[in-house]
């Protein structure tokens, strides 16, 4: 494992977990900010396949093709911002406890802490928002904090803080009243987490 | 840890993540990495978090 020899800037990792890796950030890129002109426009040219989550990009894509970053950013605000707060709250530990900065945002630090990864100086937000959750995961796929973790540890960190969440957060979001652009994009993350929890439970080593 | 299990978990695992994610998503891989690539190149070995401004803005509101 150490005979690595020094290794590229991107490890080599097969095409599913690649896949994966992409899907994470795809959907961590929608959650931390509005969709630029410029995504709001790649989106409009995804060719979906078969099946749910290629419905749901369909209905995104052309969701997509009638919004502008304008639209989107309105969307947006509402949905997380709000006026005193959004809509709806796109943390863990809210999610789990009721409130913010409860005991699941500390065990989050503490995780994190053991896998080396921390946040960024100017960065003051709590790590147990959905999108830097999902930027963690794509990052331990991907090995961007070192060796690509394991899928043993991908999935110790995916059912400490991600999976007893996630799922609701993007259900509410699928049906949120303020949701348009962002109501397929609550049916994609919820389809893409119980792929991510089947996949795990196949991996098949005791925990 | 017996190996030929693992080999064989491992296989239905990529089986289904193939039939599962590969197809849809690698068109929306391509879409994300718009203005996404340089942000995650920059800081390697820290987490290049994203500044979700919502998150902030209601950080100030609540006075964390």
């Amino acid at each position: 494992m150490t005979q690595v020899p020094h290794s590229q800037s991107a490890p080599r990792i097969v095409e599913e977990e690649s896949a994966r890796a992409d899907f994470y950030e795809f959907m961590s890129g929608l959650l931390a900010h509005p969709p630029s002109d410029l995504l709001l426009n790649n989106i409009g040219s995804l060719d979906p396949a078969e099946g749910e989550i290629g419905s749901a990009i369909e209905t995104l894509k052309r969701l997509a093709a009638r919004a502008d970053s304008q639209s989107a950013s309105r969307e947006f605000h509402d949905l997380f911002i709000g006026v005193g707060r959004g809509e709806l709250m796109p943390f863990g530990s809210y999610y789990m406890t009721g409130f913010l900065n409860e005991k699941p945002l500390a065990k989050l630090r503490q995780d994190m802490m053991t896998l080396r990864i921390e946040r960024e100086q100017n960065v003051y937000e709590p790590e147990d928002n959905i999108a830097t959750l999902f930027e963690i995961m794509a990052g331990l796929i991907r090995g961007r904090f070192g060796e690509p973790a394991s899928v043993a540890m991908q999935r110790d960190f995916f059912n400490r803080h991600v999976a007893p969440w996630a799922h609701h957060f993007f259900s509410d979001l699928e049906t949120a009243k303020n949701s348009v652009l962002y109501a397929p994009i609550g049916t994609l993350g919820r389809l893409f987490m119980e792929i991510e929890r089947e996949a795990f439970r196949m991996e098949g080593v005791p925990s | 840890m017996p190996k030929k299990t693992e080999d064989r978990s491992e296989r239905s695992r990529r089986d289904f993540l193939k039939l599962a994610v590969t197809a849809a998503p690698a068109a929306a891989a391509a879409a994300a990495t718009g203005g996404e690539a340089e942000a995650s190149v920059e800081a390697p070995s820290s987490l290049g978090m994203q500044k979700t401004e919502h998150v902030r803005k209601y950080l100030d509101s609540a006075r964390f």
